[in-house]
């Protein structure tokens, strides 16, 4: 992997670097884009759907489930179409070709990286305490990259060889998106319903986020530790098979 | 250094006749075929030296692609053993890694890296690679989308010839560009031929192949139809 951490760099800023050329706003784009959805939301959820009673400010609340929401959507919808995008690469050099899904998804933790800043002002803004166990978002992010690293090499793969899972995939990213408390938390949902959150990684994700940097706490470590374990399995198994289809990539791109 | 090794080599790859899950269900409820099983190359084995300049011909759909890309180790054979014995460097697709946003230097690099080259030895030949792409230095931080498909093409060439290769694919690279520019890409293989480097050559321009290769290798139906002398394999090949 180390032979190949230059040609990682290059097409990770080629990522980068093209799409900014690509606007004059560029990094604007990046860190309003998110900021305008949470600014709509707010005012729908808070103001006219009434979601209150979550012990921080709703826009700040929000935002803490967004962006990593955002990050992994994203990510699933470029790592789609890094194989099929770069057919031409595919076809005449080798390399391995996680490379390909690993700088998109660099190119992603960039745009995540940027929107931040907005982040932390805003808590400032609201007046959220900054205390030590906010640390513990690294971790979690970590795994969430993890898990999305999975789930992309697996989907692009796949994409490779029936063209249109990208559409399918996006519809399942819209149901996905209202079984993961972004707008919500978790309370709102009917108990008897509450073990969804406890299977899909991206609510142990936005929960342990939310736990981290608002509650001042720990983060819930059993939850989070399904959240483990259904990542490095994911990631383990998407590896292996990612791997295993590598070899016909040129045969079919 | 630059030695090939085939040894029974068969490739099968299925052709999927459905590119999207939707024509897939339909073709199954209609009990169309869905795939098929080609077999692409057919007990393949020949050894290649270092420094040889081999010709690969044959009609299209006879596996020559197939055999380049096993080469080029994009695809793996289904069995037998590839042996491959030094750096490869294609070329062929000139400008496959570059991105049209980029500007010529962030090109250079960026296609170098993908060619296997280090950064540090880019930094060192950046502007040898320049000289020899004949752009001017004016140019060299336009975004490539606004470059002329000569241009292009020639940047590419520039960056592809400063790999070291011990083994040199060349893939109808020749049938794109004007005069000057397939003089000076000829020259260049001359060059590299004189370094001993190996030379894998496709083309559908026999007498290229004649010109410069002092081998071929006749594909037909994906078999080893004929391996030796250029004369004796052309004509065998007209003749079919």
């Amino acid at each position: 992997m180390l032979r190949y951490y230059s040609l990682l760099k290059k097409l990770t800023l080629r990522e980068i670097k093209a799409r900014y050329k690509q606007s004059f706003l560029g990094f604007f784009w990046i860190i309003l884009n998110p900021l305008f959805q949470m600014i709509i939301m707010s005012f729908i959820f808070s103001k006219i759907m009434k979601m209150t009673g979550i012990g921080v400010p709703y826009p700040i609340y929000l935002y803490a489930g967004l962006l990593p929401w955002l990050f992994f959507a994203n990510s699933i919808a470029s790592a789609m179409g890094a194989l099929t995008n770069n057919s031409s690469l595919i076809k005449k050099i080798y390399f391995p070709r996680e490379i390909l899904i690993l700088s998109t998804l660099l190119a992603k933790v960039f745009d995540f990286s940027l929107a931040i800043i907005i982040f932390v002002l805003l808590m400032i803004f609201f007046k959220i305490p900054f205390t030590f166990y906010m640390l513990f978002f690294l971790p979690i992010f970590l795994l969430q990259f993890i898990f999305t690293y999975g789930l992309s090499l697996l989907l692009s793969a796949l994409n490779l060889f029936y063209r249109d899972i990208q559409y399918l995939f996006d519809l399942i990213m819209t149901l996905w998106f209202y079984v993961t408390p972004v707008i919500y938390s978790t309370e709102f949902f009917p108990a008897e319903y509450r073990y969804i959150f406890k299977i899909n990684p991206m609510s142990v994700f936005i929960n342990a986020y939310r736990q981290v940097l608002f509650n001042g706490t720990y983060p819930n470590w059993e939850s989070l530790g399904i959240g483990f374990f259904i990542s490095m399995g994911l990631y383990l198994i998407a590896y292996k098979v990612f791997k295993k289809l590598e070899g016909m990539f040129a045969d079919v791109v | 250094m630059g030695e090939i090794e085939f040894s029974n080599v068969d490739k099968y790859f299925y052709l999927q006749h459905q590119k999207t899950i939707k024509e897939l269900v339909a073709a199954i409820f209609h009990q169309k075929k869905t795939l098929e099983r080609v077999h692409a190359l057919k007990n393949v084995s020949f050894k290649i030296k270092k420094g040889e300049s081999v010709g690969i011909i044959g009609k299209n759909g006879a596996g020559k692609s197939t055999l380049l890309k096993l080469m080029a180790g994009v695809s793996s054979p289904t069995s037998g053993s590839i042996k491959i014995n030094g750096r490869i460097s294609p070329l062929i697709e000139l400008g496959a890694g570059f991105h049209p946003e980029l500007n010529g230097k962030e090109n250079i690099f960026l296609n170098g890296v993908i060619l296997g080259m280090e950064e540090k030895f880019l930094i060192d030949k950046f502007q040898e690679i320049v000289d020899f792409s004949e752009i001017d230095m004016k140019f060299i931080y336009t975004p490539v989308k606004y470059y002329s498909s000569g241009m292009y093409m020639r940047l590419a060439f520039a960056v592809a010839v400063f790999t070291q290769p011990d083994i040199l694919l060349v893939d109808e690279i020749l049938a794109v560009g004007d005069t000057a520019f397939q003089a000076k890409c000829i020259k260049k293989m001359e060059e590299f031929k004189k370094q001993a480097v190996t030379t894998i050559f496709v083309s559908h321009s026999l007498e290229t192949v004649k010109q410069f290769c002092n081998r071929v290798i006749y594909l037909k139906e994906g078999k080893v139809e004929f391996d030796g002398e250029v004369n004796e394999g052309i004509n065998l090949y007209i003749k079919s």
